[in-house]
Order: structure tokens, then C-alpha cells, then sequence
């Protein structure tokens, strides 16, 4: 029992882990391409995921449409904040601070507005695959969970990529650092960084679709997720997925031991000192230089 | 001269504080104006999913209340603030209803920490209040106009053993949040030992939390006989059961929503409750209450609009057995006493300010996504 407890809680670590890596996807895009800290980067989880179900269960669309939809979703509501609001804080030169508020605001805004339309009922969606449990080492391996892993390392590949291999990543990558002289060799700056926001909506909706189907999704969860994404974020690196990844598996792992080790009152208490420790002996983050260079 | 003006207007301003302190009941005095309740609920925020469903019962009172006559010939009108699950705005809220819109009576908050903050200026001018949560810390004892509608958190603690010890459970481990769940273990832990019931593994988790599989999975290895699980959400039950336990969960009152059991999903099945109302299968006198509500909302109620729903027939009755003119310490005095509701029977003169025996709690069941009333009862 004690080999399945070992092996159940690191499991549950890695999952959690990659369930905060996802989420900090999204927030190292929109910080790489529009330098803001997103408060409502869990926002766009929930309303993905609370779309995709809407659309499954009440009127029965296929899932893959019900999911491209839901991503959809995430892209339009990205592409909405940055042409109708970040665009005017931009052109009024509004400070560092004035973003962050206005994403805690947004934040709040559509919490209430998914309590508002979709209930204050937590949403599930059903596993991908056939739903099957798996025993490895003494442990409940959900068929599910395997999904989110391989699909959140295919992610952070592509993510890498992106940045470093395409035309389009480098541009937004350029048009965040320098505006002026993104500018002058002819890039976009607001196409680029409305492109950012939608790829933010779109990551933010893709780990909504993919966390449901484990943790019911409801109005209130917007924020948890965007504070755990965040922390591995800003562990990894900020900017980098890569980082995101392992800023999230130190922090889900260190949870799951904690827990395991002591009592789980002390979780939140040992987990986060170690962060605090962790950022004082690692300023830059997990990934060093690397990690803030997008690695 | 200068130092009798400034004496009278020091006094003027104490008569007028005065008047302010005693004056929100006597300014009803039209008999043809409605007779005003204030309520305080949280209806944005976290505790929203309790704020809401309890905003309906109150309305759906109201208007049973008003076909019915009103109030000696005065319909009610029910003011309602939002308290945005903040004991800040919570008591701004209630300063308002009490000394601006001169309401008679008061009804809710919810949270502990707001009905705290409430009773620190309804107790001390003895305003009637009732709230929609149990008695919560030592200071609530003291405060005789601060009345309760849900069951003090031992009565559930003693509701959630009493049943687990009909199962002939010994070993238990519980599974409770950061904040109700707390509160709730606390008794639990206190009161075990006299139900035959030993706690092993005993593990918390944040009110918020996402996932308590790690938690779950401490469980797991320790082998109870159940698992208590106290929260707001889904997501403790759902980690339980898909870790494959298959002990029996006992989980409490707040989990009750056909909400939160949604959110449990396949999870859901074989979970149960000490309660107050099976809209499946509901006691003899709750069946005009779940009917009406049905016809209103369209949708079955749980306990929780059934409290909000008894909370304000209780306090019109109060106010119909004073007189809406008597005045606020009069109103308080007719509360004191047995009052027979939808959820359960109460008796507002006990100690814990609600009189909700054990006898008084019905057991639920999750069978298919449905709550099924046991036969389960304790003898009080």
C-alpha cells in the first residue's frame, strides 16, 4: 500500500503539474507577446470549457466540433480584449499596474458573467478515449490523465517551436521587446499583439477542454487556476513553455509529497516557501537565462 | 455664549444619534405602506451558489405570504442587498437596511463571518435577525435577537456520526475543506469518540481547491471503513472515487445541491446526506413547497432555498405575533419560540438560537444523479 501511495501521489503530482503548466502556457504567451500579467488567463479555461459543454451535452454536437468550437471561443474572447480595451490603455500609454488591474477587473467580469448565463453548477466533460482505468505500481492511472500528459508535451513542443522556428513567432516575440523597432522593419505591432491574445484565448480554452474532464469547472475556478498557472510561469522562467512545464511539475510534485509527507493543512505553507526559496537562489527562474530568452 | 452653542449642538447631535439608533422601527407608522424585511445575501462573490438559491426561497415566501394577505392586512416587501460574501459590505449593507431603509426585521447573511459582523449592531439594539447559516463562534450565544434557520455545525457533525455509526463504521478518515469543512471537523472530532467512531487519516484541502487526489490517495492507503467529506464542491468526492475507493462517503449539508452533485458527475453515486428536503421524495408537508417552487423556478429545491424560504415565514409570523408597529425588541421576543417549518421543526428560544433537534434531520441517498430519502432516522 505504501508503494501504491508513493506512486498514486506522484501521479497526481504530475497531472497537477501539467494541469498548472497549461494554464501557464497561456500566460508566458500574452507575457512574451504584450508584456502584461494576465489575471484572467483561468477565464478563458473556464469559458472554454463551459462552451465545449454547452454545446456537447445541450445540443449535441460532436465532441472534436464541440472542442474546435470551444477553442474558437477562446481566440474571439482574447481578440475582443485586446481590440476593445487593451488597445486604448496602449494608445493612452497607461502604465505596468494599470494592465494588471485591468485584467483582475476582466477577471471578475467574466467569473460573474459564466455564474450569470451557464449556473453556478461545476461543468464536466466527458474523458477523451474510452474512459478505461489503468493500474500501474499500485495506482489509478486514468486513461484520461495520459491524454493530458502527451498533449501538454505535443503543446510545449509546438510552442517552442513556434517561437523560435516560425516567421510569426519571431514577430511577436519582436513586436513585444521593441515596438519602435519591430515597427520600423514592418511588423504589425497590433495585428501582433491581438495574435497574441488569441493564441493566449486559444491555450487558455485548450487546457479548459482538457482539465474538465478531471476537475469540474465551474465560475469560481478561473482564479485558482490563473494563481497555480502563474506560479509555474513564473518558476519556469516567464516566457518560456518550457518553463511553464517544469515550474508546474516542481509545484505539483512538491504538493503531492507534501501531502503524503506531513498534513496536507501544511501544503499550500511548504509548497509555496519552497518556491520562495527557490526564487531567491534562482532569480531568473527553474530555466536561468534560457528560461526568460524563451529557451 | 460660544460655549452654550457648542453644548446645545452637542446635544442636539446625541438626540439625533439617538433617534437614529431608535428610530428605524418607529418609522413605519402609514398602515398602508408595505411592511419592509431586509435581507442580505451573497449574491456575487464565492458564496454566491448559497446566496442565490436562497434569494429564491425568500422571494417565493414573499409572494405566499402577500396571496395570503400580507401581514394583518399589509403586504410584506422584502429589500434585498447584496453582500458580495464580504462582512465588510455585509455590515454597510445591513446599516443601511436597518437606519436608511427602515426595514423591521432582518433575514440572513449567510457566511459566519458576515452574520458575525451583522449581529454586532442588530444584538446590541436587540434587532430581530435571522440568518441562513448555523450558529457560529462562542459570542453568537450572547446574542439573543440573532436567530438561526440552519442547524448549528455540532448538529451536523452529530447527524453525519449517527449515521455512519448505524453502518457499524469504526475507522473513518475525513476528507474537509479550509472553511466550512473545518468549522464541521472540529465537531466531528470532538464528538466521535461517544458514536464508537475513531478518525485515522484526516486531511484538508483549500476551499478552491482544483484537485485533492494527493489527499484522496492518503485515504486510500489508510483503508477506512467511510470517508466524511465536507466542502462546497465536487471535487473531493470526485478524487475519492477515482482513485477507486468504494468505501461509503458521508458527506454534509452543503453538498447537497443538485449543483455540486453535478459536478461530482459518475462520482456522485451512493453519497449521503443529513438534510432537510428530498424534493424526490419529500415529506407530507414539504410537498406544497416543493410544487410551488417547481411552478415558480422550474427547477426542484434543496435544503438550502427550503432554510431561506422558512427563515422569512418564521420572522413574518414574529412579525405578525408583535404587530409590524411594536418595535424591534418586541418582534425579537416573539421570535423566541417553537416554530414549525418546511425544512424541519425549530424552536428559536434554544440556546443555539434555532432548536434543531437530530430527530429533525432526513437522510438523502445519490442513486442515478438523484437524492433518495432513507428510512435512516435518530431517535433524539
Amino acid at each position: 500500500m505504501l508503494l501504491g501511495l508513493v506512486s498514486q501521489s506522484l501521479l497526481s503530482g504530475v497531472t497537477n503539474g501539467l494541469i498548472y503548466a497549461l494554464v501557464g502556457f497561456g500566460i508566458a504567451a500574452i507575457f512574451r507577446g504584450a508584456h502584461i500579467a494576465n489575471v484572467m488567463q483561468g477565464e478563458f479555461s473556464v469559458v472554454g470549457a463551459v462552451v465545449v459543454d454547452v454545446l456537447l451535452v445541450q445540443i449535441g454536437m460532436p465532441y472534436w466540433a464541440a472542442a474546435i468550437i470551444g477553442c474558437l471561443s477562446g481566440a474571439a474572447l482574447g481578440a475582443l480584449i485586446d481590440v476593445v480595451f487593451i488597445r486604448r490603455l496602449v494608445a493612452q500609454k497607461a502604465p505596468d499596474d494599470s494592465y494588471l488591474l485591468f485584467t483582475i477587473g476582466v477577471s471578475i467580469t467574466i467569473s460573474a458573467a459564466v455564474l450569470f448565463l451557464f449556473g453556478r453548477e461545476g461543468h464536466l466533460l466527458p474523458p477523451i478515449g474510452s474512459g478505461q482505468i489503468f493500474i500501474v505500481l499500485d495506482a489509478v492511472v486514468q486513461e484520461h490523465a495520459l491524454w493530458l500528459i502527451g498533449i501538454s508535451v505535443i503543446l510545449m513542443f509546438a510552442l517552442r517551436y513556434f517561437y523560435r522556428r516560425t516567421t510569426l513567432g519571431m514577430r511577436m516575440s519582436a513586436a513585444a521587446i521593441d515596438p519602435d523597432g519591430a515597427a520600423t522593419i514592418g511588423i504589425d505591432v497590433r495585428a501582433m499583439r491581438t495574435l497574441t491574445f488569441v493564441l493566449g484565448g486559444v491555450l487558455g480554452a485548450i487546457a479548459g477542454i482538457l482539465i474538465t474532464p478531471i476537475i469540474p469547472v465551474s465560475y469560481m475556478v478561473g482564479l485558482p487556476l490563473t494563481l497555480k498557472g502563474f506560479s509555474a510561469a513564473i518558476l519556469g522562467g516567464l516566457t518560456n513553455p518550457l518553463g511553464a512545464v517544469a515550474g508546474g511539475l516542481v509545484i505539483g510534485i512538491l504538493e503531492a509529497l507534501v501531502v503524503m509527507q506531513m498534513s496536507s493543512a501544511y501544503k499550500d505553507v511548504v509548497t509555496f516557501s519552497g518556491l520562495i526559496l527557490i526564487m531567491i537562489f534562482m532569480p531568473r527562474g527553474l530555466l536561468g537565462r534560457a528560461g526568460r530568452a524563451g529557451g | 455664549m460660544r460655549r452654550i452653542d457648542r453644548t446645545r449642538l452637542v446635544a442636539a447631535a446625541s438626540g439625533l444619534a439617538l433617534l437614529g439608533v431608535v428610530g428605524p422601527v418607529a418609522a413605519q407608522t402609514n398602515a398602508s405602506d408595505p411592511i419592509k424585511i431586509g435581507v442580505i445575501l451573497p449574491l456575487t462573490g464565492a458564496g454566491a451558489g448559497l446566496g442565490i438559491p436562497s434569494r429564491n426561497g425568500i422571494l417565493l415566501a414573499e409572494k405566499q405570504i402577500n396571496a395570503a394577505g400580507g401581514i394583518k392586512g399589509r403586504k410584506i416587501k422584502v429589500v434585498i442587498e447584496d453582500d458580495t460574501t464580504n462582512p465588510d459590505a455585509a455590515l454597510n449593507k445591513a446599516n443601511n437596511l436597518i437606519f436608511g431603509e427602515k426595514v423591521v426585521a432582518l433575514v440572513g447573511p449567510i457566511q459566519t463571518a458576515n452574520t458575525v459582523a451583522v449581529g454586532g449592531i442588530t444584538a446590541p439594539v436587540k434587532f430581530p435577525q435571522v440568518a441562513l447559516g448555523g450558529l457560529g463562534p462562542a459570542v453568537e450565544l450572547e446574542r439573543k435577537c440573532v436567530f438561526h434557520a440552519a442547524p448549528p455545525q455540532n448538529q451536523n457533525a452529530r447527524a453525519m456520526l449517527a449515521y455512519a455509526k448505524s453502518l457499524g463504521v469504526k475507522n473513518a478518515a475525513a476528507l474537509y475543506d479550509s472553511g466550512y469543512g473545518t468549522v464541521v471537523w472540529n465537531q466531528l472530532s470532538k464528538f466521535a469518540g461517544e458514536y464508537g467512531i475513531k478518525f485515522g487519516v484526516t486531511e484538508k484541502f483549500e476551499i478552491a481547491a482544483t484537485d485533492t487526489t494527493p489527499q484522496a490517495a492518503k485515504i486510500r492507503a489508510s483503508q477506512p471503513d467511510a470517508i466524511f467529506v465536507i466542502g462546497v464542491t465536487g471535487v473531493p468526492v470526485r478524487a475519492i472515487r477515482q482513485l477507486q475507493m468504494k468505501q461509503p462517503i458521508i458527506a454534509a449539508i452543503g453538498q447537497a445541491t443538485y449543483e455540486i452533485v453535478k459536478s461530482m458527475g459518475d462520482a456522485a453515486e451512493g453519497v449521503v446526506f443529513p438534510e432537510f428536503l428530498v424534493p424526490e421524495d419529500p415529506l407530507p408537508h414539504q410537498k406544497a413547497f416543493v410544487d410551488a417552487y417547481k411552478a415558480e423556478y422550474g427547477r426542484a429545491p434543496k435544503s438550502i432555498e427550503s432554510i431561506a424560504y422558512d427563515a422569512l415565514k418564521a420572522m413574518s409570523q414574529a412579525i405578525g405575533k408583535a404587530g409590524p408597529e411594536a418595535g424591534n425588541e418586541a418582534i425579537c421576543a416573539a421570535m423566541r419560540g417553537p416554530y414549525s417549518g418546511n425544512s424541519t421543526e425549530y424552536d428559536f428560544s434554544a440556546p443555539d438560537m434555532t432548536g434543531i433537534k437530530l430527530n429533525g434531520f432526513i437522510y438523502s441517498k445519490l442513486v442515478g444523479g438523484h437524492f433518495n430519502r432513507l428510512p435512516f432516522k435518530n431517535a433524539e
